[in-house]
């Protein structure tokens, strides 16, 4: 058995390095243009996949650029500063109450499929969202209803006055595929059949790898310059860079931050710091839901105004952000900053440990008992606060050690522990913690930022948990907050907006570290015309609407001019052209190297086998 | 006497398997209560649509309850609904199975040169080839994969472009049949050598000291005496008996072929068990998690019990014990 089994074991082994190693004569990134030459392909990393294509059920950032593509809306939102723009009503109009809009469709709109667009398709999807609380419907959808008046006519009618509209930001279905998932459990369908009205429509989706989409011919702005989107997940961001820089990639996604900075100033790659209004907090438990064990230091204005000024925030973005993202100090509402407010120079809490010190000493926090740690007045508990540390990410822990230090510079204690995101969500909803550091993105209009901190988002039993996890409730803000909810002119209710800004500032529970974003980059070789949503800060891909891909038109192969190519963070230049890397010379070497590797293996297991045969025919003997 | 071995060792995997069953179900419910609500964190869903998720998920009701609802589920083979994309794990799990049976079996394979290296080199003890073998894999072995990795990645795919940067096949790619095979071994390439250069060293070591511990045997002084060569001596007498810690070691390692290699799959974008378990613990993805473990576990448990019975066959002492 020994000698026949060996024997073909070596026969295997050398089977696979010939086959591997033969392989390695294939040109790298050949294979992908095989068959598909004519093609214009834009390909883009990204770190996450797509959870479902299914918009009743999917869920993160990735699924959003897949729907962003596959469905038009109602109304467009200009690439530059979310403007309502017309998609697929060409108009529209509101009635005198301000409850009532009538949109006229576009003439002539088609699903990719080539069935007919109509004002049913539009009825149904908001009718059936909210009847059914699709979750990424039912935000709009829930107080509207709409009835199809002819092809072309749609009526919405919302029960509250809602400053959102006229804005229809919800992906319309094709009722004839859909409607039959709807009436058994339209979470349940797979949703890969691709039917849409967007520029692109899902081809495939390879759970893990990523997915494809082909441009719609019958898209209503006409079909798209370019043919198909590959997206390709990684699941390392440095090896997404790598194939950013050697051209496997036209544009990436969620670079990690060190790598980002490295590409800034490389020829042919433009980075993008994509601002969207997403912001890291400090948050203190404010106790307002009356549950848990928070220290009751921190329900004291004077104390939290302390934190606030014991932390260089300025530092926090220079040296954990890399400077990646805004420097700002306000609660994040909307990636359009109009809705942020200025604060007064005397309301600021700007990084001044003394003022701190003073603060608490004047407030009778005291350390009495001389170890570096105060006391509450009167020399009760020390103000030793638990610090939760949020694991995931690259930030936590270099932004607890700078804020640990310096709370203990102005007499704070801390315990830290780390915690995953699903933990931390369970202390913070039974509000067994002190301090915590995490973050939010908002949506374009700020409504729902706003309503996390209203008082009916506070937990008060944590089996039923709200999204307030500042714990913190004012009747002051609530009360703005449902004036700008019903307030229909849009420069009274950014004021009232801005407002609400400024109170949560003053009052503190959120210390908000900086605003971050997203970290993109794109080669200028193949393509032009990158838009950044909205233009100056915003990213180039997975933007609030996802304008750029429409936007994109191949550099012609014969151009040579040879473009400036170099961006730092500048964002969308169109024209950027540099002339394309040769891969060639790469791929004619790794032919060679491959086939002598592959070469020496063989060589090498050869002389083994021989060997082996020499001496089982000397045994024969 | 056999039946009795193998009956008993039956009965260890089995109740092994049992074991970590109900481990594997309570383990992921300790860590919190309700993961829905920080999955959904920021989604602006209301109250009755979170509980709804919750009840999707199979997280409402007691402890005791979700897990007789879980053996139930287990025993229909289905495996429940992962938290992402309302997808069935077993369907997850299904998609990953032959990217890594590609990948950490062929390099598995491929590292098992270390056994005859390891054997050449304990019968040659003390000479120039097995002080360089030695060193070698001792160098080899002390490397973290996720490091040899990183130096490939930079080298071959970064630097000299030989190789694709990751994935399984070349993005976007509509290639089929032998195409698509040979595409995929050209991804295979880099991640493939990464392991088995970090699993080589391991076969060389045990290999090379379970030969030096038969090298005194008498019974090679017979062999000797009888006038074989040097070779036949070796490999009709000393190998046979230097199987057996080589035997377990491969089975042993043929166990985790299921587990996937999660640093190589991940440097790579090798949409394997590794990666699964990569993204299932970056969520976390509970019922993904608690999928890929039992399966890992039943695997080893397998393999382990597929050692114990080989090694009653290469060494009939065994079975009496």
């Amino acid at each position: 058995m020994g000698n026949a089994s060996r024997s073909r074991g070596v026969a295997v082994g050398v089977a696979v390095v010939v086959a591997v190693f033969g392989l390695a004569s294939q040109p790298s990134g050949s294979a992908g243009a095989s068959g598909d030459e004519a093609k214009v392909t834009l390909t883009v990393g990204l770190t996450q996949d797509v959870d479902s294509p299914n918009v009743t059920v999917g869920y993160t950032v990735a699924a959003y650029e897949l729907w962003n593509l596959q469905y038009a809306t109602l109304t467009d939102k200009a690439a530059a500063d979310y403007a309502i723009e017309p998609g697929l009503a060409e108009s529209w109009v509101a009635s005198d109450d301000g409850l009532t809009f009538t949109y006229t469709l576009r003439e002539g709109l088609t699903w990719s499929d080539g069935e007919p667009l109509t004002a049913d398709d539009v009825a149904w999807t908001v009718n059936t969202s909210r009847d059914q609380a699709w979750f990424n419907h039912s935000t709009v959808t829930a107080n509207l209803t709409a009835t199809a008046v002819d092809d072309r006519t749609v009526e919405i009618v919302t029960a509250v006055p809602d400053p959102k509209l006229p804005t229809m930001d919800v992906y319309i279905l094709p009722r004839h595929i859909w409607e039959e998932h709807a009436d058994s459990d339209i979470t349940a369908y797979e949703a890969t059949e691709g039917v849409g009205s967007g520029p692109f429509v899902l081809d495939e989706w390879t759970p893990g790898q990523g997915w494809t989409m082909v441009a719609n011919e019958n898209y209503w702005q006409g079909k798209a310059a370019i043919d198909q989107i590959v997206f390709q997940v990684f699941t390392d961001g440095a090896a997404m860079v790598t194939a950013l820089e050697n051209g496997e990639l036209d544009v990436a996604h969620d670079m990690p931050a060190e790598q980002f900075v490295s590409l800034q100033g490389t020829e042919g790659i433009v980075t993008v710091a994509g601002a969207q209004g997403g912001f890291t907090e400090l948050a203190m438990n404010g106790m307002a839901g009356g549950i848990g064990d928070g220290h009751p230091a921190l329900q004291d204005l004077s104390v939290r105004h302390a934190i606030a000024m014991s932390i260089d925030r300025q530092q926090l973005f220079d040296r954990v952000a890399l400077g990646i993202g805004l420097p700002l100090h306000v609660l994040g509402v909307s990636p359009d900053q109009a809705w942020l407010p200025e604060i007064p120079e005397a309301d600021r809490l700007d990084y001044d440990p003394a003022a701190a010190n003073q603060l608490l000493d004047d407030n009778g926090y005291l350390d009495t008992d001389g170890d570096g740690v105060r006391e509450m007045p009167g020399g009760g508990d020390p103000l030793l606060f638990r610090y939760a540390e949020r694991s995931e990410g690259t930030q936590g822990a270099p932004i607890r050690e700078l804020i640990t230090g310096w709370l203990a510079e102005v007499g704070i204690g801390t315990e830290v522990t780390v915690y995953d995101d699903a933990q931390l969500g369970q202390i913070v909803y039974d509000g067994t913690y002190d301090l915590f550091v995490w973050g939010w993105t908002p949506f374009v209009d700020p409504d729902v930022m706003l309503s996390y901190f209203t008082c009916a988002q506070v937990t008060y039993d944590a089996a039923v948990p709200g999204y307030n996890d500042a714990n913190w409730c004012s009747s002051e803000y609530d009360a703005l907050y449902e004036e700008q909810n019903q307030e229909l002119d849009r420069s009274r209710r950014i004021e009232l907006v801005q407002e609400m800004g400024r109170i949560f500032y003053r009052e503190s529970t959120y210390v908000v570290l900086y605003h971050d974003a997203d970290t993109q980059a794109y080669r200028t070789d193949r393509f032009e015309g990158w838009l950044q949503q909205p233009t100056g800060t915003g990213p180039v891909v997975f933007s609030n609407s996802s304008p750029t891909y429409f936007n994109l038109r191949p550099i012609s192969s014969g151009s040579d001019s040879e473009g400036d190519g170099e961006g730092e963070g500048d964002g969308a230049s169109d024209g950027d052209s540099v002339s394309p890397k040769s891969d060639d010379g790469g791929s004619s070497a790794g032919l060679i190297i491959g086939i002598a590797a592959g070469a020496v293996v063989l060589a090498l297991l050869g002389w083994f086998l021989l060997s082996r045969r020499g001496a089982s025919r000397d045994d024969r003997e | 006497m056999r039946a009795r071995y193998v009956i008993r060792k039956l009965i260890g995997a089995v109740s092994t398997l049992a074991f970590v069953t109900v481990f594997n179900f309570f383990l992921f419910r300790v860590v919190n209560r309700n993961p829905v609500e920080s999955m959904f964190r920021g989604r602006n869903l209301t109250r009755e649509q979170l509980a709804d998720l919750t009840r999707k998920f199979n997280l409402d009701g007691s402890k005791w309850d979700q897990f007789v609802a879980y053996l139930r589920q287990l025993l229909r083979g289905d495996l429940g609904l992962s938290f992402k994309g309302n997808r069935p794990v077993t369907e997850v799990i299904g998609e990953a199975l032959w990217p890594t049976v590609l990948l950490v079996g062929s390099s598995t394979l491929l590292a098992m040169i270390g056994i005859t290296i390891g054997y050449r080199a304990g019968w040659k003890r003390g000479t120039r080839q097995d002080t360089v073998a030695t060193s070698l894999s001792m160098l080899t072995y002390s490397m973290p994969e996720f490091w040899i990795g990183m130096v490939m990645l930079g080298l071959f795919a970064a630097k000299l472009g030989w190789f694709p940067v990751g994935g399984l096949e070349d993005s976007g790619s509509t290639a089929t049949g032998f195409a698509q095979l040979l595409d995929q071994f050209h991804h295979m390439v880099l991640p493939a050598v990464v392991l088995a250069v970090a699993y080589v060293g391991e076969y060389m070591i045990v290999a090379r000291s379970a030969m030096i511990e038969t090298l005194r045997e008498d019974y090679l002084q017979l062999a000797r005496a009888k006038g074989m060569r040097e070779d036949e001596v070796r490999r009709r007498h000393a190998v046979p008996n230097a199987r057996l810690p080589v035997v377990s070691l491969s089975a042993i390692n043929f166990g985790f072929v299921f587990s996937g290699a999660i640093a190589v799959e991940s440097i790579f974008s090798w949409p394997g068990l590794g990666q699964a378990t990569f993204l299932a613990v970056r969520g976390p993805d509970l019922p993904v998690l608690q999928g890929l473990f039992l399966l890992m576990s039943a695997t080893v448990i397998f393999a382990n019990l597929v050692a114990d019975l080989l090694y009653g066959r290469l060494d009939p002492r065994v079975m009496g014990r």
